[in-house]
């Protein structure tokens, strides 16, 4: 009798173990290994399948780029800068504001890859691609703004440094050199950061694939084999990227922001400025990640396995910490403007939350701090993907929002009422501005199939790191170092 | 640095004085200046839209609740600032200092067209080429040949003249002499029907600029932020313009 | 003497004994320079019992940041003296707005040289046995070594003790 009570005991303990073991693999994509080739051939089908659907979005995507962004530059350097809606006093528009929203998009690969890879996070894993792939097209669609806003877009190269018969070498006082330079530097290096993790990759997908694709794979894996003196330099080439990267992003959006605080203009000449645009870049990158991801999982084969709702979870409370520190900095700029109490900063501040277009400073506070901070404490909401993307558009719309008031907005409003005016684009204008948002959806849509998106021997050295490990009465999830 | 600005202050040259309660706001200074400058007329919507390229433009400020309203006239051109907030924002130089005349030059060639210079200058003093403009028969005959013309796609703003400020140091040069106050008048100042604009050397005390430079009325626009305008309006309590 | 090229797989958890492996094969007399490991995921040296690989890359990274902090330094402190010019009462070549233009380019050469490093040294010619096959990015630990024909079979033996999977010499080629 009292063996009998006692297995029973045991029995519904191992039962009541295996559920929890059973449920920390659903919830944990690193504590549910599947065997390499499984995941190799996972990885394969989604980046080889192509429907009739896909091409059709391809095909449009590709003409919508063409017209609008290249049609419509075209007609604009023909015809003049005029054709935007830009005048006195306003002279930077929606190509500035777009400029500085896809730089801020741009710092989420970084933000996600290697920030959270210095710190070890390990949910990162299966969308650190991803995530690198939003930094590099969104480099590469936010780049073109200096070009697209210059009056004279055929002389841009009058900007680089080199021995021309000009005699002359660019101002490196001009905060739009350090652009150039900044850019560029994050441009080279993010689509380097891209590629060295992607190496290993690219020979798995090399040794499945025939034709065209193996020509492309042999040729980018760089005749990677897995020895081991390829993964020694291969590891410290991405340690040495991984550190050496987040001081460029920083420096990348900071200096964007200088392009406005070394102004004199009011409202734009702000210590916190540099701060304030990188905590700003991250939560609207950060966002912009989960948007994709979403988008990811549901057009992609086999994404449900790799992307799971315990990275929309980890994600969103990101969001919610940027979105606080946004609040927080927001405020710090505010008010300290404001209780400086120079005349026509206060008339900006005053413009911005009571003028003709208060409407944009609301939908920025709201779709930055009362959304996010209203439903992203919530574990329920955070671990509802489609509420999550609806959420994430929102906080980007809240981002563009922001920066339209810095730009435009301040700008109309300077230290001479007699030179007060409004701005509002024109449709070439917004067409570009459309044009860039379908090269990166374009560029996406080509890199989807073309690359492997989820980096598939990361996730593999994750799970072998990982493994469930009883503490007393519970199993708890337990990660050994092997790096 | 204030070593540095009192340096700055003391090497320059060439200032305008602009007085305030004689200006009639007729306009007269706006057209010898297009004139001048070969300013192309970009038309009346443009002009209503924010983007008439003037050197110098007359803003207009009403004083009072109408009806006792009276009007201010204010000529805005560029303020040619010791320290000028457009020329270190410039990646390419088009915005430089000239050591020599103490001035703020805009060299055209260079100009690709940031617009930053425009949005950092105070004053507004700064117009862009939106497009380029045909210059309508006869006026096309017009062009002053000192002058280059502008293409779309660049900055311009007012020189103070600066052919004939060249022109008048190689007059003077020419028959042996030290330029005198009055030999350099640029075209505003030559079509002012009341006189209110004074240009000459603010470097030589005894100038006429000068003199009325140091008026009680004198003040410098934004003076606040320190970019030591060379451009100093004169101002009393009343308003006499309207 | 006759040497040939033999490959032998493991799989990914089987770590403990691709070690033991390269054990045995120090045993009979083959030498870490004649060994190769590929893996499709990263294993240290240390877990399998290998000397430490040697990588020139974080020098030829230090090496581009030195490159790119001189270039940063004559655009900074000589390009401006070759053509003076003087904007907004600064003086000629300020020291704070070059650190800027110092980092971004220093960092650009640091950054730039890490993938030349990473590059150049794929592309070079590699010590050790040569040889690749596919099962490799299926996760398994290949270890590749020139093993002299007197002891081939002997060997074989020993390792398939192990559980290793032996490949037909055929089928190991470059990839």
């Amino acid at each position: 009798m009292a063996a009998d009570a006692k297995s029973l005991l045991n029995g519904r303990k191992t039962a009541h173990v295996e559920t929890e073991a059973e449920e920390l693999r659903k919830e944990h994509l690193m504590l549910d290994p599947m065997p390499r080739d499984e995941m190799n051939d996972m990885v394969m089908e989604a980046m080889t399948t192509t429907t009739k659907t896909y091409w059709v979005w391809v095909i449009g995507f590709g003409i919508a780029v063409a017209v609008l962004l290249f049609g419509a530059w075209g007609y604009m350097i023909a015809t003049g800068m005029g054709v935007a809606g830009i005048r006195r006093p306003i002279y930077w528009g929606i190509f500035i504001v777009t400029f500085v929203f896809w730089i801020g998009i741009s710092h989420a690969g970084t933000f996600v890859s290697a920030i959270l890879r210095v710190f070890k996070a390990e949910f990162r894993r299966p969308f650190t691609r991803a995530a690198e792939l939003m930094t590099t097209f969104g480099l590469a669609a936010g780049a073109i703004y200096p070009l697209v806003h210059l009056g004279r877009v055929w002389v841009f190269y009058w900007m680089i440094p080199y021995p021309n018969a000009r005699w002359l070498w660019p101002n490196f006082r001009s905060a739009l050199e350090w652009d150039l330079l900044a850019i560029t530097t994050y441009l080279l290096s993010s689509t380097i950061y891209l590629f060295l993790p992607l190496i290993p990759d690219l020979a798995m997908a090399r040794d499945r694939s025939t034709g065209i694709r193996h020509f492309f794979y042999k040729t980018f894996a760089l005749g990677w084999r897995g020895t081991e003196a390829e993964w020694t330099r291969l590891r410290k080439a991405i340690g040495i990227f991984a550190f050496a990267i987040i001081p460029v992003m920083f420096s990348v959006h900071t200096i964007v922001s200088w392009d406005f605080a070394v102004g004199q203009v009011a409202g734009w000449h702000s210590t916190i400025f540099g701060p304030y645009f990188i905590i700003g870049a991250i939560l609207s990158g950060v966002s912009a990640v989960v948007t994709i991801l979403y988008v990811l999982r549901k057009t992609l084969k086999n994404m449900d396995y790799f992307i799971r709702l315990e990275h929309f979870d980890g994600l969103g409370k990101l969001i919610l910490i940027f979105s606080m520190a946004w609040a927080y900095f927001f405020f710090n700029e505010y008010l300290l403007s404001w209780y400086g109490g120079e005349a026509a900063v206060k008339q900006v501040l005053t413009l911005h939350a009571t003028g003709p277009t208060a409407w944009v400073w609301y939908l920025m506070l709201i779709c930055n701090v009362a959304i996010p901070w209203l439903f992203l404490w919530n574990k329920k909401v955070r671990r509802t993907p489609w509420l999550m993307f609806i959420i994430t558009l929102l906080v980007n719309v809240g981002m563009y929002a922001e920066r339209y008031t810095i730009i435009p907005l301040t700008l109309g409003h300077q230290r001479s009422p007699f030179d007060w005016g409004i701005y509002n684009p024109t449709i070439v204008e917004v067409s570009i501005a459309l044009g860039t948002l379908c090269l990166f959806i374009f560029l996406y849509l080509l890199a989807s199939r073309a690359i492997p998106l989820v980096p598939v021997w990361e996730v593999q050295e994750g799970q072998m790191a990982h493994s469930i490990r009883k503490v007393g009465k519970t199993e708890v999830p337990s990660v050994t170092e092997l790096e | 640095m204030a070593e540095l600005l009192k340096e700055q202050e003391e090497t320059q040259k060439w200032g305008m004085v602009i007085d305030m309660d004689i200006c009639s706001g007729c306009q007269a200074c706006v057209t010898a200046c297009s004139m001048e400058n070969n300013v192309p007329f970009v038309g009346e919507d443009e002009m209503a839209y924010g983007r008439g390229l003037q050197w110098m433009r007359i803003r207009r400020y009403w004083e009072g609740e109408y009806p006792e309203v009276t009007p201010t006239h204010q000529p805005m051109l560029c303020q040619q600032c010791g320290s000028a907030p457009c020329e270190p924002v410039c990646p390419t130089f088009a915005s430089v200092h000239s050591q020599e005349e103490q001035i703020n030059v805009q060299v055209y060639n260079r100009c690709i067209g940031t617009r930053y210079c425009a949005n950092n200058c105070p004053f507004s003093a700064r117009v862009f080429n939106w497009f380029d403009y045909e210059t309508p028969a006869p006026m096309n005959s017009y062009l002053n040949p000192d002058v280059s013309v502008r293409r779309r796609g660049i900055m311009e703003k007012c020189t103070f003249c600066v052919q004939r400020i060249v022109h008048g140091r190689q007059q003077a040069a020419a028959e042996g002499r030290e330029v005198e106050d009055g030999d350099i008048v640029p075209a505003c100042a030559q079509a002012c029907p009341t006189d209110a604009i004074v240009f000459g050397d603010l470097s030589d005390p005894e100038s006429k600029v000068s003199k009325m430079s140091r008026s009680d009325r004198a003040f410098k626009e934004l003076e606040e932020l320190g970019t030591q305008p060379k451009v100093i309006y004169l101002k009393g309590g009343k308003s006499y313009g309207g | 003497m006759d040497t040939s090229i033999r490959l032998i797989l493991f799989k990914e958890d089987q770590i403990n004994q691709a070690s033991d492996a390269i054990e045995t094969l120090h045993n009979q007399g083959i030498h870490d320079k004649d060994i190769s490991v590929i893996s499709g995921v990263p294993f240290t040296e240390k877990m399998l019992g290998r000397p430490m690989a040697w990588t020139r890359v974080p020098l030829i990274a230090i090496s581009g940041a030195v490159v790119g902090f001189i270039i940063a330094s004559l655009l900074n402190f000589l390009t401006p003296n070759l053509y003076k010019m003087y904007v907004g009462g600064m003086p000629l070549t300020p020291i704070p707005t070059s650190i800027v233009v110092t980092f971004e380019l220093t960092m650009l050469g640091l950054l730039i040289a890490t993938f030349l490093g990473v590059f150049v040294e794929m592309i070079s010619p590699s010590y050790g046995p040569k040889g690749y096959h596919p099962k490799i990015s299926d996760g398994y630990i290949g270890i590749l070594f020139s093993c002299p024909a007197h002891i081939e079979e002997k060997t074989c033996l020993e390792l398939q003790d192990l559980g290793a999977e032996m490949v037909d010499p055929e089928e190991v080629k470059q990839p």
